[in-house]
């Protein structure tokens, strides 16, 4: 390089190949010797900027090291400038390597915990000259141990949140609890008596006077393991049943032939199946009906037992544990049993005994309950508001009483009012006399084939009355031979039969009347249809009568006797028929036809022969025909001459 | 309830008021009557004191009976009656500045009560005072509560046994009220009727019959 | 045959000395619904009532002294039903103690001549009015809410008119003299109806 003249002039020149290593004062120039191929290469090596880098993830970190870098630059600078050849030419560049693997670590460590923004975010920090000093290591500690505080801040709230998770678990049971409160609310009395739900089971409100209180209460079961699993049937509400009050009752009511041993007496043990319970309703709701339902049991059968201890019969009712018995007909017991099964087990054991036939009367079983609802109904209606609404309570007639002026009569016919026993022996009494008329009339229709006896029972009945008619006819002339027909009208005490004409005759309970009765009329049937085939036949009655005063006695009712005579007049027949001797057919032939024609003196006259002659039997039981009324029919019908 | 005829009975001639009675009793047993118990009827009188309005005060009568124990009847001679129940005569009592009671007036008719049939008979004896003035004789056709219907049967019964005695038709009846159905009050205003009499009576003969 | 025993209560007589206690209130027509729902679950098991009634107060006027009131009463729901007649005595002085308000009262059921009877006794109407609402029942305590009604047309039910925006609750107990313990009944009961409606001892002279 030249310098010439005051101006100084740049003269540019390509560099030199070499560098200059010092100029002489003479201006010559030493140059550096020019490197060997491994001193070039080592230079290079060294050259090279690990500070530098195309990777565009490292920008932000590059500015946290920027400062750390450029002032190794600035040594490295240094070093070029007075390069001192070190033993191992690769130092620097295991160094450096070394040191950008731990760089590298620490990064990659930063950079996945920056990557996972959950636990931290980077934000750019203002600068802190004290800071670009902190040493690396250092910084990562603080940085991890905010981590590790956040960290256990993240636990602490997830614990928190399973914590309320079970709460909310336990908060639901309690809601159900409450729900399931609601829902017995809505069907059942409930009230609040201190910290314990209370309930009502009894039908006071709806006007028994039973002294039970039929109070339950309610339970919260809200405590179970919550480790365990829940079993299906789970509640959290469960109802505490007064002891008395638990299992089935019912009330067996029969009615039986022969008393048993008084020793047996309130010792009958019944038990039914518990009813199977109904999809969709409650464990508790079960348990309240069939606790009520024991509790009514027991409400009719104090009614009853009252009432048997009261009320005065001819032969007393008897009282003894469980049953009551009363002797509504002579021989015959009805006896009304409260069955009360504690508990579920004692019922299966009981079933055996099932085996034996069951006599329940049902139907009576179920007018009792009728008749306890109706004893409340009208306890309940007895008590109205009063209208006025300024007016006393009271009983409605009573007020009115003494504005309509009452009588004696009126007023004391308030006060007398049949009982439930006395109600339930009559049905059962009714009941009794029907089923044993309809038994007498079958047997009766089985035994007897001729003349038939049919009975039509009517399906609409009344408690206390039931009515049958009752036909007697003779198979095959049911047409002509119609002339019994009965309505028997069947009432608690005694059956009134009334006839076809008006007749109305009054049997007692007793079996037999009524067996003997209609043992007559059918007796009676063959003589009317007699009668009746003789209409038909062109025959004409002589006589007729339904109580023939004349031969043998019955011990049943009276024979009845007919004499009918053929058209022409020649012949007759004349029918005895009882209901015990049976019937007895007579011809009567014309004088003429007699074979041994009596030797008469009196009687000469030819014209006398036309009178009828002597009467000869009929061998009955050799006829022809199937029964009473074509035997008489062919009878007749040979009888007839054929003109 | 049912159509009802009350009328006096003179006292037979030369006999005293039981002596008539019983003798009522024993035609009453021969006819085929049961005896039923008793019957009282009675009736009480109240005076208004001085009236604000200053009109002319009518007597009010209470009257009980025994037929119909839980009632009250109050009536004006000819004028309206109320029924009500026994708690009316408290009522009297809360008014007794308003209403007198002339206790001395107090009359009431006590006697036996027979049934025949559908009839119900009731003979009496009217006492004031606890001194007997006289015999009352009802019959009541219990199956019946329009007076035309039975007035003639009722009638024809009481001759029977009581000859000439009986009266036509009970007094207060009217043609058009014949055809209407008879209430409680009704034996009420015929006993009325009837006690104002026999107290006319009283005063009339100065003593009475004894 | 001697004819069938009537137990009941002799001829003259009747139920002597009954007090009516009583304690009032009132309710505004808006709450009125509240106040039903909290008595029907209060009251005994019945279906809650409501009734018409027109109420006729009669007067007789003597020469000194105060009128002689009568309250007559007759239900328009139940036409056939009896008139209630109904006196009420002076209220008891008594003790402070007591907490509610007693009075000498005679009900009487009587037939439909009342009206006119009353007036040939002397009595003449002072004023009428008409009475709807609902009464319910607690034992022997009644409690009635009702609406009154001025008449407008003497006799007419059809044209009314409300009193006022309110209803009258009243709640009493009819018991013989000298059972004072009913009215702690009462005052426990008018204690749970409390916010809804404040029932009291009203002296009716106070308000005259």
């Amino acid at each position: 390089m030249m310098s010439g003249g005051p101006a100084v002039r740049v003269s540019i020149e390509s560099s030199s190949e070499r560098q200059v290593q010092e100029v002489s004062l003479d201006g010559m120039e030493t140059y550096v010797p020019p490197l060997s191929m491994s001193q070039n290469l080592a230079k290079l090596a060294q050259r090279i900027d690990f500070g530098q880098s195309s990777d565009s993830d490292e920008e932000r970190t590059d500015r946290d090291t920027r400062d750390e870098w450029s002032t190794r630059e600035a040594e490295e600078d240094d070093g070029t400038v007075k390069f001192q050849p070190s033993l191992w030419p690769w130092d620097s560049v295991r160094n450096n390597l070394r040191s950008a693997l731990t760089e590298m670590c620490v990064l990659h460590d930063v950079l996945s915990v920056v990557k996972e923004k959950k636990y931290m975010a980077l934000d750019p920090v203002s600068q802190d000259p004290n800071a670009a000093k902190t040493p690396q290591v250092f910084q990562l500690i603080s940085k991890k141990r905010s981590l590790a505080t956040a960290a256990q801040l993240l636990l602490k709230g997830a614990e928190k949140l399973t914590k309320s998770l079970a709460e909310n678990q336990e908060q639901r049971r309690q809601r159900d609890f409450n729900s399931e409160l609601l829902r017995l609310r809505s069907q059942w009395k409930l009230r609040k008596v201190g910290d314990k739900i209370l309930g009502d089971l009894s039908y006071r409100s709806a006007g028994s006077l039973f002294p039970h209180q039929g109070t339950f209460e309610v339970i919260k079961n809200t405590d179970i393991d919550l480790d365990k699993k829940v079993p299906d049937d789970y509640c959290p509400l469960t109802v505490q049943i007064p002891s008395d009050l638990e299992g089935s009752a019912y009330i067996k009511v029969s009615i039986q032939k022969q008393s048993p041993d008084i020793g047996d007496l309130g010792t009958l043990n019944l038990f039914r199946r518990p009813p199977k319970a109904k999809p969709g309703s409650q464990m508790w709701h079960l348990r309240l009906e069939a606790a009520q339902n024991v509790l009514l049991c027991k409400e009719i059968f104090a009614q009853l037992s009252r009432e048997a201890v009261q009320i005065k019969s001819q032969i007393p009712h008897i009282v003894v544990k469980n049953q009551i018995i009363s002797h509504p007909f002579p021989g015959l017991q009805l006896s009304i049993s409260l069955c009360h099964s504690a508990g579920e087990k004692k019922s299966q054991r009981a079933s055996p005994d099932r085996i034996k036939p069951d006599d329940h009367l049902y139907v009576l079983e179920h007018n009792l309950h009728q008749l306890i609802r109706e004893f409340h109904k009208q306890t309940l209606s007895s008590v109205t508001m009063p209208h006025p609404a300024s007016a006393p309570f009271g009983h409605k007639r009573l007020r009115l009483a003494g504005p309509m002026g009452y009588d004696k009569a009126e007023i004391s016919s308030w006060q007398h009012t049949e009982g439930l026993l006395e109600k339930i022996i009559k049905q059962a009494k009714h009941i009794f006399l029907r089923s044993r008329t309809a038994r007498t009339i079958d047997s009766l229709a089985s035994r007897i084939e001729d003349p038939q006896i049919q009975a039509h029972w009517s399906n609409i009945n009344d408690l206390y009355e039931s009515s049958v008619k009752v036909l007697i006819t003779s198979q095959g002339y049911e047409q002509i031979c119609k002339s019994i027909q009965l309505q028997l009208n069947i009432g608690v005490e005694q059956i009134r039969v009334v006839h076809r004409d008006g007749r109305v005759i009054t049997l007692s309970h007793q079996e037999q009347e009524l067996q003997d009765f209609l043992l007559s009329q059918m007796s009676q049937h063959q003589v009317h249809a007699v009668q009746q085939l003789a209409k038909v036949m062109g025959w004409h009655v002589l006589s007729f009568s339904n109580h023939v005063g004349l031969g043998p006695i019955e011990s049943v009712g009276n024979a009845s006797a007919i004499t009918v005579a053929s058209p022409n007049g020649e012949h007759a027949i004349s029918v005895r028929n009882g209901p015990e001797s049976g019937c007895k057919v007579l011809v009567q032939f014309p004088r003429s036809q007699a074979k041994e024609l009596p030797k008469s003196d009196v009687v000469q006259d030819g014209k006398w022969s036309h009178l009828r002659g002597s009467y000869k039997e009929v061998h009955w039981g050799r006829m022809e025909g199937r029964n009473f009324v074509y035997k008489m029919e062919l009878l007749m019908a040979a009888l007839t001459p054929c003109s | 309830m049912g159509v009802t005829c009350v009328c006096q009975v003179p006292v037979a001639e030369g006999k005293s008021v039981q002596q008539t009675v019983d003798m009522l009793h024993k035609k009453l047993e021969q006819l085929g009557g049961v005896k039923q118990g008793n019957f009282w009827v009675d009736c009480e009188t109240y005076h208004a004191t001085a009236n604000a309005t200053g009109q002319q005060s009518k007597q009010l009568y209470v009257m009980h009976n025994s037929e119909a124990p839980l009632s009250c009847m109050a009536l004006y001679e000819g004028g309206p009656h109320l029924t009500a129940d026994a708690n009316f005569d408290v009522l009297m009592v809360k008014l007794k500045s308003h209403f007198q009671n002339a206790k001395s007036h107090k009359v009431e008719s006590r006697g036996a009560r027979y049934r025949y049939c559908d009839f119900l008979v009731k003979v009496g004896t009217i006492a004031m005072s606890s001194s007997a003035k006289g015999i009352s004789v009802e019959v009541e056709y219990c199956a019946c509560v329009i007076p035309a219907d039975c007035l003639n049967l009722i009638k024809e019964f009481m001759q029977s046994f009581l000859g000439s005695n009986a009266p036509e038709m009970p007094s207060n009846k009217t043609e058009g009220q014949l055809y209407t159905p008879v209430d409680c009050v009704d034996p009420m205003s015929q006993y009325l009727e009837l006690f104002g009499k026999v107290r006319k009576q009283q005063v009339m003969t100065g003593s009475g019959v004894r | 045959m001697e004819a069938p025993p009537v137990s009941v209560m002799p001829v003259t007589g009747g139920a002597i000395n009954m007090m009516e206690y009583l304690l009032q209130g009132s309710v505004l027509d808006q709450s009125l619904e509240s106040l039903l729902h909290r008595l029907r679950g209060l009251c005994d098991d019945m279906e809650p009532e409501s009734f018409a009634d027109h109420e006729l107060v009669y007067l007789l006027r003597g020469q000194q002294g105060n009128p002689f009131i009568l309250r007559a009463r007759r239900s328009l729901l139940q036409p056939t039903s009896p008139w209630h007649l109904r006196y009420l005595g002076q209220p008891e002085v008594g003790d402070k103690s007591r907490h509610a308000l007693v009075r000498n009262c005679v009900d009487v059921a009587a037939s439909h001549s009342l009206p006119d009877f009353l007036n040939e006794m002397g009595f003449r109407m002072d004023h009428e009015f008409a009475a709807k609402g609902h009464v319910f029942r607690k034992g022997q305590m009644k409690i009635v809410v009702s609406k009154l009604s001025r008449v407008l047309v003497p006799g007419n039910l059809e044209n009314t008119e409300p009193l006022s925006l309110s209803y009258l609750v009243e709640l009493s107990v009819l018991a013989p003299a000298g059972q004072d313990t009913v009215s702690e009944d009462m005052k426990s009961f008018a204690e749970q109806l409390k916010p809804l409606v404040h029932l009291e001892k009203i002296d009716p002279k106070r308000l005259m």
